[in-house]
């Protein structure tokens, strides 16, 4: 692949949160040295446990990087119709212009994301009105014909949020943050809060409207299993790291970081009896992470120089990369799997 | 809509039966005073010059007919009802043949054009100053007000009262610190007289403004602090909505629901602030006359005034129960 056809480059990304509380100076490392790209017209899947600063990542992927989080470091550029903007140093004004034409959002919470004293009609014309510049009579057209694309009566513009089910809502936030035809969409675990029947439904209007679109997404989730049915490529990030990123079958079957493997092995397949090994330990405080890897301290395999040294994320072969300096060695699955008790500290 | 309609006459119903209530409670209070009207003319008419016991007797009776204290409490309780629908609260003890009714019509106007003025410039002054002060929390400003609101907001109505008398009637004379208007105009629809009544409400309104707009500013200022951080505000904020747009369709809209009801609520606790402010300015309105009423154990006028309070404390609270569906489309009007 060559590098224009990338839409996001993000460079040497480090975000922290910086509290100060009476004069005691507080600092999260949400965001640590993360270096990524986003082809066009791929989903690119971003896997981590709760805290793993996965949220934080898309914040500011998504130009919504308010005090306390601040960026320290690197850049996120985007590159809408050939031209670079860099996010993080951009003006307001010129991340305005992006926001909802190019640039949208999927929210988590469908719930809660829809102003509940506004029709969704109403709704559709604070979001999309202005950066689609049509005539009120073409624009409502073109919402009606975007909405039956989801499977929503041109009804749905005089509800409330409160009047409709929670798929549907899901759907109509999905509709809000497609009308404009973006070539860039995150989705922030859009699929959490329902049920796996609505889930499915939702998953594959995501994937219809990225085809038709042709869009990018970036889809945050810790749930694998969505992550197996709808990523192009993956990435798995550990403590505010990207620890391995590869195309989604090969993070499935040829993993090679310790954290990967484990949460892959731990996922349920039809007819395997066989008890799932749980990770020992918590992840870390980001607030105090440990030195070296910040895995070592739950890694089973973990050595000497894991302590001292921060692997950096290496490149292989197949669009692969992997931050592990055991990556090369074959170490089977049994060593990883089962812990010893004690072994670690 | 039709919905609506049947909810309004529900809630009109709920209406009647508390008036009712209330009128009834204020009927049996009053009833309950120990100053008894007859007693109280007799008193003022005999001490003036010598009367014979048997003209003080036909006197008494003639009063208390005229009072209609001749028949057992609860047939005064249906005649009192009786009369209350045709609005006759019978006679004032304090002016005496003066119906009491015509007392409190005097006063009202007085009453209601400051309450209303005074409640409505707070609370919508207050709620757009603190939901912006909650939206923009930089602001340098709107924390300086907020540091003076919560300076201000728990001083009682009548210590600032007294203060703006002391301040603008003598440190700084420059507005009437007593009455309606000025003694030397005379009533009538002239641009003097209202101008007159204006400069005379400024101080009472103000001393009602200043406690009252520092609550509905730190209330309002909590509760946007609260819709800022929801996530349909963020999500409009991602989105690129304009600010103003956000402000007035997601923050503060969202906020005046709760504020609706908290006014509905706090329409009693302000009208009986009013009494203290008319007192401490002399305003000839509802107040005054109703504490110069118990002063003189006119229970008629009490009554009166108590009866028409209610009447209009339960008309200004169903009204905005009646705005409130339509403020929220959530409440269910059913």
């Amino acid at each position: 692949m060559s590098v224009t056809t990338d839409i996001l480059t993000v460079d040497r990304l480090r975000a922290y949160y910086q509290m100060n509380y009476f004069g005691i100076e507080r600092e999260v490392r949400a965001v640590e040295d993360v270096t990524m790209r986003v082809k066009a017209n791929e989903v690119y899947g971003i896997a981590g446990e709760s805290s793993s600063g996965k949220t934080s990542l898309i914040k500011v992927l998504a130009a919504a990087i308010r005090p306390p989080l601040r960026v320290l470091e690197g850049s996120v550029t985007y590159r809408f119709n050939g031209n670079p903007l860099d996010i993080t140093r951009a003006a307001e004004e010129e991340i305005e212009a992006v926001r909802w034409r190019h640039l949208s959002y999927i929210m988590q919470g469908s719930m809660s994301v829809l102003n509940p004293v506004r029709r969704i009609g109403r709704i559709f014309e604070d979001f999309a009105f202005r950066p689609m510049g049509l005539k009120r009579d073409a624009f409502r057209a073109a919402v009606e014909a975007h909405l039956a694309r989801l499977h929503l009566e041109p009804g749905v513009m005089n509800s409330y949020p409160h009047e409709l089910s929670g798929g549907m809502r899901q759907r109509v936030t999905i509709a809000l943050a497609t009308v404009c035809r973006p070539e860039f969409i995150i989705a922030d675990e859009p699929t959490t809060a329902l049920d796996v029947v609505v889930q499915k439904d939702v998953l594959a209007m995501i994937r219809e409207v990225q085809q038709a679109l042709g869009s990018s997404v970036v889809f945050v989730t810790h749930d694998m299993a969505v992550h197996a049915s709808i990523a192009d490529r993956l990435a798995i990030v550990y403590a505010g790291r990207i620890v391995e990123e590869a195309p989604t079958r090969t993070i499935f079957t040829a993993a090679r970081h310790p954290y990967t493997r484990h949460l892959v092995a731990s996922l349920p397949r039809i007819g395997d009896t066989s008890p799932k090994p749980s990770l020992e330990g918590r992840p870390p405080s980001l607030a105090e992470p440990p030195p070296g890897c910040r895995f070592h301290p739950r890694c089973p395999i973990a050595i000497e120089r894991c302590r001292k040294e921060v692997p950096i994320l290496e490149e292989w072969p197949g669009e692969h990369r992997v931050a592990c300096f055991r990556a090369h060695e074959a170490i089977p699955a049994g060593e990883i799997l089962h812990l010893k008790r004690g072994s670690l500290q | 809509m039709s919905t609506y309609l049947v909810f309004a006459l529900k809630r009109f119903l709920q209406f009647l039966a508390v008036v009712f209530t209330g009128v009834s409670a204020s009927f049996f209070i009053a009833h309950l005073s120990p100053i008894s009207p007859v007693e109280t003319i007799i008193g003022r008419v005999s001490g003036q010059s010598a009367f014979s016991p048997e003209a003080v007797e036909s006197l008494r009776q003639t009063l208390t007919e005229l009072f209609g204290l001749n028949v057992p409490l609860h047939e005064q309780y249906f005649n009192f009802l009786r009369r209350f629908l045709v609005g006759d609260l019978g006679p004032s003890l304090l002016a005496f043949p003066t119906p009491a009714m015509k007392l409190v019509g005097l006063a009202l106007p007085w009453t209601v054009g400051l309450l209303t003025l005074s409640t409505i410039l707070t609370w919508l002054v207050g709620n757009i100053l603190g939901g912006l002060a909650g939206y923009y929390q930089n602001s340098r400003l709107l924390k300086a007000f907020g540091i003076v609101a919560i300076g201000v907001q728990p001083i009682p109505y009548y210590i600032v009262a007294f203060l703006m008398v002391i301040i603008f009637g003598f440190l700084w004379p420059v507005l009437p610190v007593s009455g309606g208007f000025a003694m030397n105009v005379r009533p009538s629809w002239s641009p003097e007289f209202v101008g007159s009544i204006l400069l005379h409400g400024i101080l009472p309104a103000a001393s009602l403004v200043i406690v009252g707009l520092g609550t509905w500013f730190l209330g309002m200022r909590a509760l946007v602090s609260n819709i800022v951080t929801e996530d349909y505000v963020t999500y409009a904020e991602l989105a690129g909505v304009r600010r103003e747009r956000i402000v007035s369709s997601y923050v503060i809209r969202n906020a005046m629901v709760p504020q609706l009801t908290a006014l509905a609520m706090s329409l009693g606790g302000i009208f009986s602030g009013t009494i203290i402010t008319e007192q401490v300015f002399s305003y000839p309105g509802l107040g005054t006359l109703l504490v110069r009423a118990v002063n003189a154990g006119d229970s008629a006028v009490v009554l009166a005034v108590s009866c028409v309070a209610v009447i209009a404390v339960a008309t200004a609270i169903l009204l905005i129960d009646l705005i409130h569906p339509l403020l929220d489309p959530r409440i269910r009007v059913e």
